[in-house]
């Protein structure tokens, strides 16, 4: 018999505790770090196939649909079809409505 | 049941039927609106009918020749439902026109601007 | 004439926002500094008489609230049977405190948000009678008063949805949630009426006991079923809500989202309190099942491709519902069987749990995103970009919200989505890995969010973020802190008693 109790398997006092002790574990080893490192000019740049990093700063956000735009494009045969049958008309969704009214009707009477 | 009790439902049907047919098929706003009344004045026939009994008098207790009398409850839930009715239909009416005023048009094809 | 308030507070739960909705436009007429006093002292009043019924519930057990009685306590007679009837119980005071919490932040948020606008009066009677509306329809026991309670919130919240009437979408959104509200509503006005030429009663108690689970019923069940989910903007009925939450004003955004989960509170007290005895419940509970799962995923993909800020969130939202639905659900499907006692209990815990945790970091949500749009001016992500220069305090209490939406510990959305995870998979491994696939998006899309609009350089803003704005924010924050720190205590003295409010074993 397996039985889940919240108590038995989640402690956020405890998770935060541990928490803070990582941390503290964490800046320990960055006190053990070189202390003679020092930022010249491009230390530091993002790369950019070795063309200088563009001076005004607003170029450099990414913003919007650009974005997780690899992950949406590879999924636009998936997408595509569902942001489509969203047609922002009205008799639209009371056919859904009703449509899924339908099914559930049959599916409890087949029940 | 005989043919008196069975009209009423009959009719229900065909308004619900009939107000089902507009909002799914017709295109103008006003339209879709005419056909949810018809489906209200559907809900409040049935909500009528049930209470109805054959040879029943009006449920007024104090000048009621006998016992038997049709069921009050129906009628005041149909009240309520024609306010509320009411309510809704003049409150969808005003949209409408402020949508005419907004988008010239009252098709529901064109008044899209939410979608995605 | 000694009047017990502990006893009487489910009435005062419903009556102080419906007295004060309409004081509020004469008080309207001397000044606003009075309107806003009038409008705080009715939801503080409201929260308070919520508060004495969770005491009077939790310290004396539940109650039947009779209008009308003699005494409140002396419940339901063979002379009072066609007598409206209130249920103060365990699962009442989950959902009106899911309710109240959220009134409480977006009401005072909206001193801030919505001072340059005209109208005021009737905002705020707009606001306060669609709190009557969605208490009353998770407090009443009687089907038809639930059908005005129904309607009550339809119009009002349509009329709220509507408030910026000189854009033409928000006049959109809410003509296209009233007309589907509308139909919804006469189909339940419909299968009210089949419960009544069956039985010849509407109290819930009357209904339960006389149910035999004829064709008839079963017809009814299904209406009010799918009735309830579309409010509750279930997929494939949820095409309103992303209108309705991105078109509406900002404070309203979570009193919108807050009428679904009140339905979705009212949907499962029929389905477990009422209906259960009638139908297969191992069939209902697949129907929710499924609902809740494609809700989970066709909400959270199509957030994938939005690029309006609050419509993303918005179908969050959506995805979110999918879990309470899944969860109780399957609480449902192995009701009475030897699975209810090993884990069906516990998805029952965690649904529940969530409910009241989504209620509160949703707004929390929804506030922070009407803090961006207040200060950019504008909710196209594509548009947005280091607001956190300008805006330090949003920003904190958006990443409590956000990783609290996508589970992450030690967070209140993480205890909740464990015991889902967790007991659901016992249940059937597929829709664990599914809820954990939704979970992972959800945090994506937050990221993205968090990246857009509060990363990346300084674009210099016009406005300063009210101080009312960051004290409803700060409320919410606290409430969704104290449920991340104490979740046994939340389940223990909240849920459990819920669950046994709907009248089966935690």
């Amino acid at each position: 018999m397996i039985d889940i109790v919240l108590q038995d398997i989640w402690s956020p006092i405890i998770f935060i505790l541990v928490g803070i002790l990582v941390s503290l574990i964490a800046y320990m080893f960055y006190l053990m770090g070189n202390p003679d490192y020092k930022r010249t000019k491009y230390k530091g740049d993002p790369f950019i196939s070795g063309n200088r990093p563009p001076t005004d700063l607003k170029e450099l956000h990414v913003g919007g649909d650009n974005v997780y735009w690899g992950f949406t494009r590879a999924l636009r045969k998936y997408l595509d079809p569902l942001v489509e049958g969203h047609t922002g008309i009205v008799n639209d969704y009371v056919y859904w409505f009703v449509v899924t009214l339908a099914v559930v009707l049959v599916f409890l009477y087949i029940m | 049941m005989n043919w008196f009790t069975l009209f009423p439902l009959i009719m229900v049907v065909t308004l619900i039927i009939m107000g089902l047919y507009v909002v799914l098929f017709k295109k103008n706003l006003i339209k879709i609106i005419m056909g949810i009344a018809l489906m209200q004045n559907g809900a409040n026939l049935f909500l009528v009918s049930l209470a109805y009994r054959e040879g029943y008098v009006a449920p007024i207790w104090t000048s009621a020749p006998s016992a038997d009398m049709v069921l009050p409850t129906p009628h005041a839930l149909t009240l309520t439902s024609i306010v509320i009715g009411v309510a809704t239909t003049a409150l969808m009416l005003s949209f409408v026109m402020m949508i005419k005023k907004h988008y010239g048009t009252i098709n529901s094809d064109e008044v899209r601007r939410c979608r995605e | 004439m000694n009047v017990d308030l502990l006893t009487q507070s489910p009435v005062f739960v419903l009556a102080i926002p419906l007295l004060f909705a309409f004081l509020t436009p004469l008080a309207n007429k001397v000044s606003k500094e009075l309107r806003n006093a009038v409008f705080l002292i009715g939801l503080l009043l409201t929260t308070l008489f919520v508060s004495l019924m969770a005491y009077e519930v939790y310290t004396m057990g539940s109650w039947i609230y009779v209008f009308g009685a003699e005494q409140p306590t002396t419940g339901l007679t063979t002379q009072s049977f066609f007598r409206i009837t209130f249920l103060a119980d365990g699962f009442s005071v989950l959902a009106a405190l899911t309710i109240i919490i959220t009134a409480l932040g977006a009401g005072i948020y909206s001193f801030g948000h919505m001072k340059e606008s005209n109208g005021l009066g009737k905002f705020y009677t707009l606001f306060l009678l669609t709190l009557a509306g969605v208490n009353g329809m998770v407090l009443t026991s009687d089907l038809f008063n639930l059908f005005v309670w129904f309607e009550v919130t339809s119009i009002a919240s349509c009329g709220l949805i509507a408030y910026h009437n000189d854009r033409g979408e928000s006049v959109e959104a809410a003509l296209k949630y009233m007309i589907i509200s509308v139909i919804a509503g006469l189909l339940l006005l419909f299968s009210i009426g089949f419960f009544y030429g069956e039985y010849g009663v509407l109290n819930y108690f009357l209904i339960r006991d006389s149910m035999t689970g004829s064709l008839i019923d079963i017809l009814a069940i299904g209406m009010v079923m799918v009735i309830l989910a579309m409010k509750a903007s279930s997929v494939p009925m949820h095409m309103w809500a992303p209108d309705a939450y991105s078109e509406a004003p900002e404070p309203i955004t979570p009193f919108i989202a807050i009428t679904s989960l009140g339905s979705l509170f009212v949907l499962f007290r029929l389905l477990f309190f009422v209906f259960r005895g009638a139908v297969e419940t191992s069939a209902i509970g697949s129907i929710l099942i499924i609902l809740g799962v494609l809700s989970m995923f066709i909400g959270v993909s199509m957030a994938l491709k939005q690029s309006d800020l609050k419509r993303l969130i918005a179908y969050l939202s959506v995805s979110q519902i999918g879990y309470m639905m899944m969860a109780v659900g399957v609480g449902l499907a192995t009701l009475g069987t030897g699975d209810y006692g090993i884990f069906g209990a516990r998805a029952m815990e965690g649904g529940l749990f969530h409910m009241i945790n989504d209620g509160v970091y949703k707004a929390l949500l929804f506030l922070s995103a009407g803090g961006i749009v207040y200060v950019a001016d504008t909710r196209d992500l594509n548009k947005l970009g280091g607001l956190a220069h300008h805006m330090p305090y949003t920003t904190f209490f958006f990443i409590i919200g956000g990783l609290s939406i996508a589970g992450i510990p030690p967070l209140s959305g993480f205890s909740s989505k464990l015991l889902i995870y967790k007991s659901v998979y016992l249940y059937n491994p597929v829709l664990a890995i599914i809820a954990l696939v939704v979970s992972i998006v959800t945090l994506a899309l937050i990221g993205k969010i968090f990246f857009n609009a509060f990363l990346g350089p300084d674009q210099g803003v016009g406005k300063k973020i009210p101080r009312s704005m960051i004290l409803a924010m700060s409320i919410l924050t606290i409430v969704v802190v104290l449920f991340s720190l104490f979740p046994n205590y939340v389940v223990a003295e909240i849920v459990v008693p819920a669950i046994e409010g709907l009248g089966v074993g935690a």
